[in-house]
């Protein structure tokens, strides 16, 4: 029953929300309500699954593969904790930063139902359903860019929304192709046919429509410019949650498929993955280094972490994978994060444009401190959480023996350095220029308390993480066996295996 | 030692609040930080000389074969004391100094957490922990470059020495890794033992490069040198202890640690060798130029740093003792005399040497420290520096078959070592007294006493050097090159070569001060092009990486939408027909071609009302055709037996034209936008997409493929799900989450349709 | 009989990408109204097609052999519904961008990509 609740929950509480439509008061604490109670199931959850294995649950008890089956093995607990966790400092922080106008337009109810979609697509089992968990997180997400329906953000929704129903057609028809390869839906069931089908080498070909399709959603080279074309347009919350968590579930999406499903042929598929991961670690880092607005670099830099997550999977090790998830907690926390931070310096400044920030170190030493430690941990600096990240994935592939990619990886870990000391330099060290429009935090000391609280939830998350890692990389460690031996899956949803 | 180490970072976190109560007494508890960590260190001087290691180590991430475990013998314990002693020296100085600065709080706070750091770097017995402190050293180095950060210099270059020794670092952490995949574990102690199976295996030439790498960038070694004489940019008291005393020296220090593990080697030595050598003789020489108190001692570290690392590459017992012995004399007095340029900056109000001179009588206890210092650089007797620099001298002597080429150089590079020293150390104290920009005291005694400690211990050490370091050099010596050595460190080695040479190069040091202005002249006649300096590869490189940056970014990321759907579909059809060919023969295609006249015609229905919505030159026009390939669409759902679906169809067809028709309604004209080049392209793509597709369905449909569902929904729907319509079973009840998402889908495109309608903002910027 | 529906798909891919790449965003959308259609048919095609038995239970309570599969038409369903509410989300999302912009030129609309300096 765990199972559905962190589906349900959200979509429970949307509902009310949509009933009680004209009162924004209820809708922010029915949303509080919400995210507090997803932290505690994602978290129940979460240690029934660490400490009784993969959890099954039968939607309608349709006995697996003929209903559909949510499936909740260590990587699905993981995400939909940090979901939560990412899913509660949004809401905290949307309370000091989204307009009233937005408010009464629905804000709240589309950040749940966006959150339902999310978990639905950690937790299902079903590939089918996957695709309907998408469009919930995609229509969700489409609506809450557009909302206040200024230029910048119908522009960059168009891009968005376009691009992105191309890789729902795509998956579409990945989907449907798979039904007619192994006349099955159920994930686990999937992995169990599929290698007894008369043509094998078809399975590697719709293998690379899914690896578009998710491609799209995880933003990877060359198919993520969706990303920086919207990214920086709405209301920072907005921005935070979809940085942290949407292109996530592409790359939660991809790990799934490509340790379940196609592992037919690795050599192959793994090593194109691998490619992609170079390219787009080293594309998205260029692209930060291009530009001059912090919302535009986070967003490239999100390209570019994405890459790093990628390359675990590419290399397709054990220690690999689990840096891959390892890399994957790191990076919500701490990219929410820093658009966090970055919606606080817009909220004193007034702007994103670096050009026009400046002095904030001498006047808000603690909030450069709130920027830093995200920052310098995304940039891989030792011993925060990003070094870990990038020490495991580093180290799997020198493992492996893969120098080109490592050589890559190390490189764009410089000119990460290189991003997040500009954004320091400009914005932190250098004196505000003249023109600088704002100067003082505009909005009353509650409003900066429940705004800085969630960017301190995170650092201090941050900085757990990288102090006593153990524990979490254990947990990666674990769900990584998980992942590759499919067996596990398999068998706890279809029960032990009848050969 | 855990504590000595930890003590720093707690003591960075509290320090705030320390000073918020009392000022003073922060400040105070500042500088007894270092000192407790020196007699602390101190009080295993015994143990460690008796020819005894301590190890501690404590988990951290045992399941990566991380611990934080601390090795202490001869090598680290004298890089501890040095950190420790230096540091007291130096935090004691920033009292008074950094007096009145109002971010001095921060300035203690870098500090701190760099002493720790480096302590952490030079006790750790992990590979990684050893990463992750030397990695805090380039942080914390780049927070106090940038401490005046008003100051653009100091942005730029805190962020050159990041970016170097940042870059270096991660060269050095991918070796480090190769190597303990090597050896099979994390322990640098362990590591000594295994030099035959790690210089033997196919990976250590590039291991080996990418930990030089590492050191030459942290120490500044050709061709990396020039970040360290522009991070002079930071407050004094850093320069003495980071750039000069201590961090610069963590290159040095892991050569020195790796040496036994890593070295012996052609590679090895020949590349350590010949990169010190020639940043010996090359940085020595750029001295020559400068004119400022700071940069001139900076240079000289240079000179020290290729001399160490030239030492290291002769590898000789003897080159590894004068390495030791060079290393503890340059830390004491280079570090006072860049106190001493501190000092006179901060009294006079100048760095310029030119505008130096005659402070002897206003600050004659700085006057003396100076000197001390200076004469021990100069390695006049009976100064600690006079020792070192004569075995430096009988080690380069007795390398073969160089030898002759090596004292050359070696004498060259001390040459200007000595004239710096004369024009630091003497010129602003000696000859008239010349205005300056403020009128210059003496020092207080929290500036000099720090200092004058260090330069007091030159002497102790040089005269008593035979009772006090040598012993623990000896064992140092094991860290370095595994096997104890019992070459006794004296004062007096009679009158020899050495000395001669000694005598030599001070004498020609006194000749090239008072000739510098004569060479400079002639030295500007010629024009260097910038090619020969390396700072202008990195400057290239960076620019260069920027505006390609900027390129990729401006080529990628156009803004034309159909430039990224162009993309996306040239990826799809680059992957597909990768995995087609990589099929290595062609599989089924079922080509039976029996088709109903009713078949045939409402497929010619609807390719032909595609192709009229493709070309459609109005709205009106193209909306019909989408209508009409709707419900022809639905007209072949009818055809192969899915009635729902095709109702379902015609319902949501009709609705999505009615909408269609509703939204443009009052649009301006239909505009054909793109050029015929552009349309060949999509014309072409689009082609190759819908080939691909074709392919994928020919082929899946080659093979039967029996579904298991479809029996079991047969067999229970109307038993369980009580309805015999099976596919509306399916959707509500075998397959009811999906039909619960897709009202949620419906519902919030509800939302999202009115909010677009109603909500029009302002266009304030939340 | 498949071969005139492997046709029909191909043209819809094809058109509805063709349509996907041009600067008018409506015909964007009637694109991805296209590859919507393609992607239904291509689900339906490849779950195999039968003739004239529909997916209904007979009296006698049993389902026919040669029926047709009666997951890819309920997927399809599920699809069909979860597309209309996108599409007419875009539909929207296109007139309020053609108020705001004042133009149905995607090329036009490229500040979001902008390079700042």
């Amino acid at each position: 029953m765990l199972l559905v609740l962190p589906i349900i929950s959200p979509f429970f509480f949307a509902i009310i929300m949509m009933l009680f439509w004209n009162n924004t008061k209820a809708h922010r604490i029915i949303n509080l309500v919400s995210s507090a109670a997803s932290i505690i199931f994602a978290v129940m959850l979460f240690s029934n699954v660490n400490n009784s294995g993969i959890q099954v649950f039968q939607v309608g008890s349709w006995q697996a593969p003929f209903g559909i089956s949510l499936v909740a093995d260590l990587l699905s607990a993981i995400m939909i904790v940090i979901t939560s966790v990412i899913g509660f400092s949004t809401a905290v922080y949307s309370l000091a930063t989204i307009d009233h106008e937005r408010e009464k337009f629905g804000f709240y109810p589309l950040l749940q139902t966006l959150l339902m979609g999310i978990n639905g697509a950690f937790l299902t089992g079903d590939i089918f359903n996957l695709y309907v968990w998408f469009e919930v997180m995609l229509i969700s997400s489409f609506v809450l860019l557009a909302l206040g329906g200024r230029k910048k953000q119908l522009e960059g929704a168009i891009k968005y929304v376009t691009l992105n129903l191309l890789s729902s057609a795509l998956f579409l028809a990945g989907v449907g192709i798979l039904y007619g390869l192994a006349g099955t839906l159920n994930m686990a069931d999937l992995a169990r046919k599929l290698p007894l089908i008369d043509n094998p080498e078809m399975l590697t070909l719709v293998s690379m429509l899914f690896l578009i399709a998710f491609g799209i959603k995880s933003a990877v080279f060359p198919l993520y410019f969706w990303l920086p074309a919207s990214y920086h347009t709405p209301p920072a919350a907005v921005s935070a949650i979809f940085a942290g968590l949407l292109t996530k579930v592409g790359v939660y999406s991809l790990m799934r498929v490509f340790t379940l499903i196609f592992i037919n042929d690795t050599d192959f598929t793994h090593t194109i993955i691998l490619v992609i991961a170079g390219f787009t670690m080293l594309s998205g880092v260029l692209g930060a280094a291009s530009q001059m607005d912090i919302r535009k670099i986070l967003s490239f830099h999100i390209i570019s972490q994405i890459g790093y997550m990628i390359m675990g999977l590419g290399l397709y090790s054990p220690l690999a994978i689990a840096g891959g998830i390892f890399y994957i907690i790191h990076h919500i926390i701490v990219k929410t994060n820093l658009f966090l931070v970055g919606g606080a310096i817009s909220k004193i400044r007034g702007t994103y444009q670096l050009k026009k920030l400046g002095g904030l170190y001498k006047l808000y030493p603690i909030l450069g401190l709130l920027f830093l430690i995200p920052a310098l941990s995304l940039a891989g600096i030792p011993p925060l959480s990003g070094f870990w990240a990038k020490f495991t994935v580093v180290k799997a592939g020198l493992d492996l023996g893969e120098f080109t990619i490592v050589a890559v990886s190390l490189f764009v870990g410089l000119l990460t350095l290189f991003s997040m000391t500009k954004i320091w330099n400009e914005a932190f060290w250098k004196d505000a220029p003249s023109e600088t429009i704002g100067n003082k935090f505009s909005g009353s000391n509650t409003q900066k308390a429940i705004l800085f609280l969630p960017i301190v939830l995170l650092a201090l998350i941050t900085i757990t993480i990288g102090f006593y890692m153990e524990p979490f990389f254990d947990i990666a460690q674990q769900a990584s066996e998980q992942l590759l031996n499919p067996n596990l899956y398999i068998d706890a949803v279809l029960g032990v295996s009848n050969e | 030692m855990l504590y000595a180490v930890v003590a720093g970072f707690i003591f960075a976190i509290f320090f705030p609040a320390a000073v918020r109560i009392n000022k003073q007494a922060g400040k105070i508890a500042a500088a007894v930080l270092p000192l407790g960590i020196f007699i602390y260190f101190a009080s295993f001087y015994n143990t460690i000389t008796e020819g005894n290691v301590i190890a501690q180590s404590y988990n951290w991430i045992p399941s990566l074969g991380i611990n934080l475990s601390f090795y202490l013998d001869g090598l680290s314990l004298t890089f501890a004391l040095i950190i420790s002693l230096v540091g007291f020296a130096v935090f004691l100085y920033t009292a008074s100094y950094m007096e009145g600065n109002k971010y001095i709080t921060r300035f203690y706070i870098y500090i701190t957490l760099f002493m720790a750091s480096m302590l952490g770097l030079v006790l750790s017995d992990n590979i990684i922990t050893m990463f992750v402190f030397w990695e805090l050293t380039s942080i914390s180095s780049y927070f106090l470059i940038g401490f005046n950060h008003d100051k653009e210099r100091s942005r730029i270059y805190a962020l050159q020495a990041l970016l170097i020794t940042g870059g270096g670092g991660l060269a050095l952490l991918a070796g480090l890794i190769i190597i303990a995949n090597i050896s099979g574990g994390w322990s640098i102690s362990s590591l000594a033992d295994l030099n035959e199976l790690i210089t033997g295996h196919k990976h250590y030439p590039i291991a080996a490069i990418l930990v030089l790498i590492g050191a030459f960038t942290k120490s500044a070694q050709f061709p990396f040198h020039f970040w360290l004489p522009n991070a002079m940019e930071a407050p004094t008291p850093v320069s003495a202890y980071l750039h000069s005393a201590t961090m610069v020296k963590a290159g040095i220090y892991l050569m020195a640690r790796m040496n036994p593990s890593l070295g012996g080697t052609d590679l090895w030595q020949h590349t350590i060798l010949i990169v010190g050598a020639v940043t010996m003789l090359f940085t020595a020489m750029l001295s020559l130029k400068q004119t400022d108190l700071k940069k001139l001692l900076a240079y000289s570290t240079l000179g020290v740093l290729g001399t160490l690392t030239m030492l290291l590459g002769i590898g000789s017992d003897l080159a590894i003792k004068a390495f030791m012995i060079y290393l503890i004399a340059h830390s004491l007095y280079k570090g006072t005399l860049f106190l001493i340029a501190g000092i006179i900056d901060h009294e006079t109000g100048t760095r310029d040497i030119t505008k130096l001179g005659g402070l002897r009588k206003l600050m004659p206890i700085t006057m003396v420290i100076a000197v001390l210092a200076s004469l021990s650089k100069m390695g006049i007797i009976p100064l600690i520096g006079f020792v070192g620099k004569e075995t430096v001298y009988a080690s380069a002597l007795e390398f073969e078959p160089f030898g002759t080429l090596l004292i050359i150089l070696a004498i060259a590079a001390n040459v200007f070592i000595v004239y710096i020293t004369i024009a630091v150390g003497f010129k602003p104290f000696f000859g008239k007294l010349k205005p300056t920009p403020k009128e210059p005291h003496e020092s207080p005694f929290k500036m000099w006493f720090g200092p004058m400690i260090l330069a007091l211990l030159g002497v102790v050490l040089g005269m008593f050097s035979s009772v006090v370091i040598n012993s623990l050099i000896n064992f140092t010596e094991i860290g370095v090159i595994n096997k104890k050595l019992n070459i006794p460190v004296k004062l007096w080695h009679g009158f020899n070569l050495e000395l001669a040479l000694s005598v030599l190069t001070v004498l020609l040091g006194v000749l090239l001060y008072f000739k510098r202005d004569n060479i400079v002249n002639t030295l500007n006649k010629i024009s260097f092009t910038k090619y020969v300096k390396p700072s202008y590869y990195y400057e290239f490189l960076l620019s260069s990486t920027l505006s390609f940056a900027k390129f990729q970014t401006k080529f990628l990321q156009n803004g034309n939408l159909s430039n990224y759907a162009a993309m996306i579909i040239v990826a799809t059809i680059f992957l597909g027909g990768l995995a087609l060919v990589s099929f290595g023969g062609a599989p089924n295609i079922d080509l039976t071609f029996a088709p109903t006249f009713a078949e045939v015609i409402i497929g010619i229905i609807l390719i032909l009302a595609a192709i009229s919505a493709v070309r459609a030159k109005s709205r009106l026009t193209a909306i019909v055709s989408v209508g009409v390939v709707g419900y022809s669409v639905a007209l072949i759902f009818i055809m192969y037996s899915a009635p729902d679906l095709a109702m379902t169809q015609f319902a949501i067809e009709t609705l999505t034209v009615i909408l269609f028709v509703l939204v443009i309604y009052r649009l301006p004209k239909y505009l054909p936008f793109s050029s015929m080049t552009r349309r060949i392209r999509d014309f072409i793509l689009a082609g190759l997409g819908g080939l691909l597709m074709s392919l994928i369905v020919l082929f899946i449909i080659a093979e039967p493929m029996t579904s298991e569902l479809k029996k079991y929904f047969g067999e229970n729907s109307l038993t369980i799900g009580k309805g015999r319509n099976i596919v509306n079973v399916i959707l509500v009840d075998f397959r009811a989450l999906d039909t619960m998402g897709e009202i949620a889908v419906l519902a919030i495109a509800a939302i999202g349709v009115y909010a677009l309608l109603k909500l029009k903002s302002n266009g304030s910027e939340k | 009989m498949e071969v005139i529906l492997v046709i029909v798909i191909g043209v819809l891919y094809a058109s509805g990408l063709y349509m996907i790449l041009r600067r008018s965003f409506v015909k964007v959308i009637i694109g991805l109204i296209f590859l919507g259609h393609a992607a239904n048919l291509l689900i339906f095609t490849v779950g195999r097609i039968s003739k004239g038995i529909p997916a209904f239970i007979s009296i006698e309570g049993t389902l026919a052999e040669n029926a047709a599969d009666p997951l890819p038409q309920a997927l399809i369903l599920t699809a069909i519904v979860i597309g209309f509410g996108v599409q007419a989300f875009a539909i929207v999302l296109f007139k309020r961008a053609y108020q705001t912009t004042g133009t149905d030129d995607l090329d036009e609309l490229n500040t979001t990509d902008e390079l700042i300096q």
